[in-house]
């Protein structure tokens, strides 16, 4: 985590019993306020990572890496049995969006199919460990109050 | 080509998907516009499949390998065909510029000995300021003469497509138990006609089916529709429908779809994803399908 990225502020646990899919359930829940930031955002360049389910969380990410994963220390914390300690990262690479697997074990799903990496595009969906979100890319120019 | 470093595993990236001239723009900008091109990276090997514009973000990627590193990966293109489409990027892949480069291209034997005269021609002055023979890196043009070919831990096989005006090439990569298909370019209806139930087709479709049976990953030629296709036939490449029955009576696992036809855009083509992957989801067996988009890599 580098030194100017705000801490993630957990302030809200969030059931995610509406994730339930197939065999797997998932009791456990998300700990993330109800709005985010993760790291230095600009009106000039960020992206919303929006927790998929009954209640919608948006987390704003600008273009430092954003951890996914079970453990604390994650930028984004899942408490879902089925992710993994450290899951998955956001990357922002040459003006572009990207997630990648960290070598978890169920994988992570772009649109469905199982990627080791990913560029980003409006309105895919990510999956992982079960939990969905969905990202949205805000064009460059748009201008907006985001604290 | 990933940060991903498994050694048990080959890396597939798609850097150029669209088929027949390259497709800007923002109705084409999550499935790409560039032209074909896909890599394997596996170890320290890197398999390139086809030269299309989507070769150039490859290019900028290995660069930064190739200036770093003291044994840089040897890097091997293998061209399906020198149709345009599929070799125009070559003058843009920034490794040729650099000296640590070793690029070996193989091509289709049946050319009757023009593969180099071929590249060498698309950077003729009248058409690109730099000559082939002004690169400084190690480029070697090979047509190829063995029936596999081994790249360290990879054997790479392959096989002549006829249906496809000039013929094409189509290439298999097995390591580690799995094989990952490239079969781009080849008009499938031709063979696979119950009206045109030749000896020669029936030949053909033993081959085909031989050569993609049980793949992990099959990279296909999808460019049409159904309603599409009929007014394109000769043009060399296949339906959709044609293609997903045969891949799933092969048993391929996975079939990406692949050189999609210019007309086509993002929202057609999710459309079409729609509709096609419900039908083969109510099938008996799981064959997962999808539509090739530019910067997604896979692990196989």
């Amino acid at each position: 985590m580098t030194k100017d990225r705000e801490k993630t502020i957990r302030t809200k646990s969030i059931d995610l019993d509406n994730y339930k899919k197939g065999e797997a359930s998932f009791s456990s829940t998300l700990e993330m306020s109800p709005k985010t930031f993760i790291g230095k955002i600009t009106a000039a360049r960020h992206a919303i990572l929006e927790i998929m389910g009954e209640k919608k969380e948006r987390i704003f990410v600008g273009e430092d890496e954003v951890i996914i994963g079970r453990t604390p220390d994650c930028d984004i914390q899942l408490l879902v049995e089925n992710v993994s300690r450290r899951h998955a990262r956001i990357i922002y690479k040459s003006e572009e969006y990207q997630v990648e697997d960290l070598g978890s074990t169920n994988g992570v799903y772009v649109n469905g199919i199982k990627v080791e990496r990913c560029i980003l595009r409006q309105h895919d969906i990510i999956e992982i460990g079960g939990v969905k979100i969905q990202f949205i890319e805000e064009k460059i120019g748009q201008d907006h109050d985001l604290k | 080509m990933t940060s991903s470093n498994n050694t048990n595993k080959m890396y597939i990236t798609f850097w150029g998907t669209r088929g027949s001239v390259s497709t800007p723009g923002r109705i084409t900008e999550k499935y790409g516009g560039n032209t074909p091109c896909v890599s394997v990276s596996c170890q320290d090997i890197r398999v390139i499949f086809d030269a299309g514009t989507g070769i150039r973000n490859l290019g900028m990627e290995l660069l930064g390998e190739i200036k770093e590193k003291e044994n840089p990966p040897s890097l091997h293109l293998f061209l399906s065909h020198t149709h345009w489409d599929h070799i125009q990027g070559l003058p843009f892949f920034m490794p040729s510029y650099h000296k640590n480069t070793k690029l070996t291209i193989y091509g289709s034997p049946y050319k009757g000995g023009f593969l180099e005269s071929i590249l060498k021609e698309q950077m003729d002055s009248e058409y690109f300021p730099v000559s082939m023979s002004a690169f400084p890196a190690d480029i070697k043009i090979r047509e190829i003469s063995e029936e596999i070919i081994r790249l360290g831990p990879l054997i790479i096989e392959w096989q002549e497509q006829v249906h496809h005006p000039g013929g094409s090439v189509r290439y298999r990569v097995n390591f580690n138990g799995k094989k990952v298909v490239y079969a781009t370019d080849v008009e499938l209806n031709n063979i696979f006609n119950e009206k045109e139930n030749s000896e020669e087709n029936r030949r053909l479709g033993r081959e085909y089916i031989g050569f993609i049976t049980d793949a992990d990953l099959l990279i296909a030629d999808g460019q049409y529709t159904e309603d599409e296709y009929p007014d394109k036939v000769g043009w060399g490449h296949s339906s959709i429908p044609v293609l997903l029955d045969t891949a799933f009576r092969s048993n391929v696992k996975q079939v990406a779809i692949f050189h999609h036809d210019p007309q086509h855009s993002d929202k057609f083509i999710d459309e079409l994803w729609i509709k096609n992957r419900a039908i083969y989801r109510s099938k008996s067996r799981k064959m997962d399908l999808f539509w090739a988009r530019e910067g997604l890599t896979l692990a196989i």
